[in-house]
């Protein structure tokens, strides 16, 4: 069937073009890329200048963290968890809603509001809890970066460090924002799920009604299923999303007034995350779970989940989207870090100073990913089950941040007009109730088995 | 005289004059409009609400305040009208530091403490920026006082002056009733403040620039970064815009009302004085990455028959920034450049020398349409400080200066 000389080419099958030009690649293909890029760059640039802070925190949402975490929900629980996406939905909406509205309004970061209206010892405390739950999440990129590349057969020993190198010296050398472009545009290796989801022919049926209708109780008695639901949500809403959401919207310089365009990217933003997500569960449910690989261990498994869309490529195209999302997040995590916790105890801070300015800024996050891709070289170290941990932790830290923000954003002096709506203070409250529980059951759980 | 630092005030117990405890320090206050350094009162959290203890009638701060008169003679606290709160308005909150020309945050405020006769005096002395205020709050009540004052001597402190420090209010009301000027702010170079501003909110950007004398100002904002120009701008009331882009550079000005919307400019545009509008709307026409969208119209040009004595006096009379006079034009009587003088062959010459024996060769120069590129060239090529521009018919029509260019080269680096 394949075409081996240019005369078997066949026109009208849009496959054979593929094949053909990948067969005589590399100038064939460049030479189509090249007329595909003239023709469409504007507009590719065009909608990656509109792009909003709220579509690339969505993006980075989607991060090592997430893909394992929804491969893992899919495989272990087939659909057993889908039906968590639409309440996941509408408390990230709301949550992200929140959280821009606040920087368009007051025009600070979420730590400075926290600093001056709660003062300096609570938020020395939640710096602290910051700083360990990011460090779990740097731990969890790297762990990423680690999966994809020994797919390749590349050993973590050295790929780890050399992608530490290249994001510290991304970030130090200001070169952050030319690069954002090719990752965000790299993050359209998600769509790939979608498709996978697709072609793996899964049972529509039962997959939508799935995520209708609640779990029978039964559910909730299998062995860390509670623990899972809190990883999901650690991992949707996650709290560095939050700093980091609230200072890009800053920094953009975004008005009350400007604020409608910005609550379009949320929502476009926080929807297409969770379209992902509930691909990626269906499509390992459909996979990984169907054929019984109930337990994800490394990117190899993991990968199989694309087997429907690529075949015995399966792997290129995971390990391509697991490490573009590990080595974006990467690159925003330990900085948003670093600018959180200094802003909220008043470090100076800011790639635009030199280390001697803000030692404090450049160290924590030079310190940051030199342990965190550190922790990765321990021989033997299950990535899987760290970085699943991580997001559990992030679910564990949310109800306190959401505690905060709700605090913050229903105060008159700050918000003015723009404070909750009752039904933002019930979803919001809801969540964290919520998540308390969620976190309490998980503890008393691991209690009866210890 | 001894330092008390302000959070080891707050909380502590106070007594009246009966020997009894009423309450604790919730507040420590100024009254500007009186005194800017001396601590007015005390606001004393009692069971029966809030009170206004004086300072003039505490006798003593040793652990507690000891009031000199009884608990019923405090008056009821109604609002903070007028009353600066340390803890309030200071504490936690980002304020100028106008010596070292950035934005902080205040973690403590050193209160210094003196006795007059049977009276303490509290004085504001100055705000701790440093960690040996945050570790006596996160300590604080934790550690024991004696472990905890051994620590802090440990450390040296980050102190501002209060004299050098510069508060933010955004609300204007408030600003007026408790004296808040930017007098210190305002003697800073203005790319200092530019850069301060650059760090702030955008309501206490607004709140500066609303305060600061027009010509500062403007000076400032020709050195802000120009997304943050553009939202300053829109931020501030036309007539105050107006006021400001009065006294900016014109060729500075016109590009940033070329970036507002249309409607925002116009309305600048009408409440500005008739002659730097005309001015200021001639460069709107221009394409801004043209020569003639980076050009001045401020600049000093002289008949042909001019001699160094009308140059100096020219000098003297003129009034657009200093940017632009590093070099004289000579133009004939239909306005066609004829020639150029350095200031600096200028003052070498004699007062009677005519300026036509003074140019210099050869006369370069641009036409309006020259794109960046073209102008940065001629810049480079021929080492200028200043290129004229000039329109079809070869008339002078406005300059260039060296800073635009590398405005220019800067934001595409």
């Amino acid at each position: 069937m394949v075409p081996a000389r240019i005369s078997d080419f066949n026109y009208s099958d849009p496959r054979s073009a593929f094949i053909l030009s990948s067969r005589f690649a590399p100038p064939c293909l460049c030479i189509v890329l090249m007329k595909f890029w003239k023709r469409w760059k504007t507009r590719i640039l065009l909608s990656l200048a509109v792009v909003g802070p709220g579509f690339i925190t969505a993006n980075v949402d989607n991060d090592a963290g997430g893909i394992w975490t929804y491969s893992s929900a899919g495989a272990q629980f087939g659909h057993l968890l889908l039906w968590t996406m639409i309440p996941i939905t509408l408390a990230l909406i709301v949550v992200q809603e929140m959280t821009a509205r606040m920087g368009a309004v007051t025009g600070k970061g979420l730590s400075d509001l926290i600093r001056e209206e709660f003062g300096f010892r609570i938020t020395f405390f939640m710096m602290i809890g910051i700083l360990i739950t990011n460090f779990g999440n740097v731990v969890a990129e790297f762990a990423g970066i680690a999966g994809s590349l020994e797919l390749f057969g590349l050993s973590k020993y050295y790929t780890v460090p050399i992608c530490a190198v290249i994001v510290w010296l991304i970030v130090v050398k200001g070169q952050y924002k030319s690069v954002e472009k090719v990752f965000l545009a790299a993050s359209f290796f998600y769509i790939t799920y979608i498709v996978a989801g697709v072609l793996a022919k899964p049972a529509w049926g039962t997959a939508m009604l799935a995520t209708v209708k609640p779990p029978p109780a039964s559910a909730w008695r299998e062995q860390g299923y509670v623990y899972m639901v809190i990883g999901l949500v650690g991992t949707t809403i996650a709290p560095w999303m939050q700093f980091y959401l609230q200072s890009s919207i800053v920094e953009k310089g975004v008005t009350p007034r400007q604020y409608r365009a910005s609550q379009i990217d949320v929502i476009t933003g926080c929807i297409f995350t969770d379209v992902v997500a509930w691909f990626i569960i269906v499509a390992c449910a459909a996979t990984l779970y169907t054929h019984g690989y109930r337990n994800v261990q490394d990117a190899k498994d993991a990968a199989q989940a694309l087997r429907p869309l690529a075949g015995d490529y399966a792997y290129i195209l995971f390990s391509m989207g697991l490490f573009n999302a590990s080595l974006f997040a990467a690159s925003i995590l330990p900085l948003s870090t670093a600018y959180t916790v200094c802003e909220g105890l008043g470090f100076e801070s800011g790639v635009g100073q030199k280390f001697g300015e803000a030692p404090v800024f450049y160290w924590l996050y030079t310190i940051l990913i030199v342990t965190g891709a550190g922790v990765i070289l321990i021989p033997n170290l299950p990535l899987v089950k760290i970085t699943i941990l991580s997001q559990v932790v992030n679910g564990v830290v949310l109800p306190f941040v959401l505690i905060f923000m709700l605090l913050l954003i229903n105060k008159k002096e700050l918000m003015g007009q723009y404070v909750n709506s009752r039904l933002f203070n019930v979803i919001a409250w809801a969540t964290t109730v919520v998540m308390i529980g969620l976190t309490i059951a998980w503890f008393l759980t691991l209690r009866a088995q210890g | 005289m001894s330092t008390l630092a302000l959070t080891e005030l707050l909380g502590q117990p106070v007594v009246d004059s009966a020997g009894r405890t009423c309450g604790r320090v919730r507040e420590v206050a100024l009254t500007p409009q009186e005194d800017r350094v001396l601590v007015s009162v005390l606001i004393v959290k009692t069971r029966a609400g809030d009170r206004l203890l004086p300072l003039q009638s505490v006798s003593a701060i040793n652990g507690k305040v000891m009031a000199s008169t009884a608990s019923s003679d405090w008056k009821a606290t109604n609002g903070s009208e007028g009353l600066f709160l340390l803890e309030r308005d200071l504490l936690d909150q980002q304020v100028i530091d106008v010596h070292g020309r950035k934005v902080v945050r205040v973690n403590d405020v050193d209160l210094n403490k003196d006795s007059v006769g049977s009276r303490q005096v509290l004085k504001v002395g100055s705000v701790d920026v440093g960690a040996r205020g945050a570790v006596r709050r996160l300590l604080k009540g934790v550690v024991p006082t004696g472990a905890l004052q051994f620590l802090l001597n440990q450390i040296p402190p980050r102190v501002i002056p209060w004299e050098f420090v510069d508060l933010i209010e955004t609300d204007p009301a408030r600003r007026v009733k408790l004296k808040i000027s930017h007098e210190r702010l305002a003697k800073l170079h203005p790319a200092d403040i530019a850069d301060i501003v650059e760090e702030l909110a955008p309501s206490e950007r607004e709140a500066v620039f609303e305060t600061l004398d027009e010509q500062v100002a403007a000076g400032a904002l020709e050195e802000v970064d120009p997304k943050v120009q553009k939202s300053i701008l829109e931020s501030l009331d036309s007539d105050r815009a107006a006021e400001i882009v009065e006294e900016m550079q014109p060729d500075a000005a016109a590009d940033l009302l070329a970036d507002l919307t249309q409607e925002k400019t116009e309305s600048i545009l009408e409440e500005m004085a008739p002659a730097e509008r005309e001015e200021v709307s001639g460069l709107l026409e221009f394409k801004e990455d043209s020569a003639a969208g980076r050009m001045t119209t401020e600049y000093i040009a002289l008949p042909v028959g001019a001699t160094t004595h009308d140059a100096i006096e020219a000098l003297r009379k003129f009034e657009g920034g200093v940017e632009t006079v590093s070099t004289f034009f000579l133009t004939d009587s239909r306005g066609t450049l004829a020639g150029m003088v350095p200031l600096a062959k200028l003052v070498l010459a004699d007062a009677k020398t005519p300026l036509l024996s003074l140019t210099q060769e050869p006369l370069i120069s641009c036409h309006a349409d020259a794109s960046d590129s073209e102008v940065a060239e001629l810049f480079d090529k021929y080492n200028l400080l200043t290129l004229p521009v000039t329109d079809d018919a070869n008339k002078l029509t406005g300059v260039i200066t060296s800073d635009d260019v590398i405005n220019v080269l800067r934001s595409k680096l």
